[in-house]
């Protein structure tokens, strides 16, 4: 059984989600804990957990002495093959980036092997801070095979590594992304100007023109300024085999193929050893 | 049709095929014996990674997803 009290919070927590959402703007106050505990019929205390949950959320921000109020509404970054200089613009933000290391480096196992390399195979590495208008949102770390681009940081780092790549004729038109959630350390929180322990989303790319990999990023996004969507769509019809097969041996029943027997098997790449 | 192919022996011949699921950049399928599936020759038919957890093998080969499908279909 869940305590009674645990849903309680949940109830004052999604409240405060809908008026911070729907009814207030960003800066506004929120209700004082007073007002929500009558309301609520709830102790102070549960009142404080539900903003705590919204402020981690980075939907609240509390002002020492002054109160709670609205945050500025998160950037909602599209999962899509794009840099994070042109998703910025497309938000009408100026994008603009401290490099901490650009160099030309030996690529370990890792990097290889995302890269489709092989180890020791040379990448340029850049890790960047990535900010909008100013403000730190994204640590990035990126690779990309040497030989795709040569002299990349002949004249210091480049703007746009996905710029670099289509002048040299390689438009990345395809990518996997992997999402996952992590807390920041002390070193990323002070390039981000957040506190250690903050929750940080982060995305580790692949991307390719065709069938050449061309580069591998891990950036961390602060969750408190993003949040991530996905178009969706029904996954499409998936492929079964034909019962019973062509070439199948006469006569067999055609079950013979679904119950893992296989033996019709004509294929000598499926040849199960006897067992 | 050759790389659909590949990819099917690859996966251990129709014969261990439960179904495949054609995904934005990865065919998902289903195998009865993970065991015969060869990951070697997956990347040779030129997949960009390979997955495997359990009886479901995900095998990444970009956009060319949508032709593959069509040939598996014809394959299978």
């Amino acid at each position: 059984m869940v305590r009674h009290s645990v849903l309680k919070y949940v109830r004052v927590r999604d409240y405060l989600r809908s008026l911070v959402t729907h009814e207030l703007a960003v800066g506004d106050a929120i209700p004082s804990e007073r007002l929500l505990c009558e309301r609520f019929g709830v102790s102070r205390m549960t009142v404080r957990q539900a903003v705590d949950a919204l402020v981690v959320d980075g939907l609240l921000e509390r002002e020492q002495g002054r109160g709670t109020f609205v945050a500025p509404t998160k950037v909602d970054l599209e999962v899509r093959l794009a840099s994070f200089g042109e998703d910025m613009r497309r938000r009408g933000m100026e994008p603009s980036s401290r490099v901490l290391v650009a160099e030309e480096i030996a690529a370990s196992s890792d990097i290889a092997d995302a890269l489709e390399l092989l180890p020791g195979e040379l990448v340029f590495y850049l890790h960047r801070v990535r900010y909008a208008d100013g403000v730190p949102m994204a640590i990035e770390q990126t690779w990309l095979p040497s030989r795709l681009a040569p002299g990349l940081f002949d004249s210091g780092a480049p703007d746009s590594i996905y710029g670099e790549l289509r002048r040299r004729g390689l438009d990345p038109d395809w990518g996997e992304d992997t999402v996952s959630a992590t807390e920041v350390d002390a070193q990323d929180a002070e390039l981000l100007g957040i506190r250690t322990g903050r929750a940080l989303l982060c995305l580790t790319r692949r991307t390719f023109a065709g069938d050449i990999a061309c580069s591998y990023s891990r950036s961390s996004y602060r969750a408190d300024r993003y949040e991530l969507w996905v178009p969706l769509r029904a996954p499409a019809r998936a492929l079964t085999p034909r019962a019973p097969r062509d070439g199948q041996v006469e006569g067999t029943p055609a079950s013979g193929n679904l119950n893992g027997h296989r033996h019709t098997e004509t294929s000598p790449t499926a040849t199960r050893t006897a067992q | 049709m050759n790389q659909a192919a590949n990819i099917l022996a690859a996966l251990g011949g129709v014969a261990n095929i439960i179904d495949i699921e054609p995904c934005t950049t990865r065919l998902r399928s289903e195998v009865r014996d993970p065991g015969l599936v060869d990951v070697a020759a997956l990347r040779a038919a030129g997949a960009h990674g390979v997955m495997i957890s359990g009886r479901v093998v995900q095998v990444v080969v970009g956009l060319s997803v949508d032709t593959l499908a069509t040939d598996l279909e014809e394959l299978m």
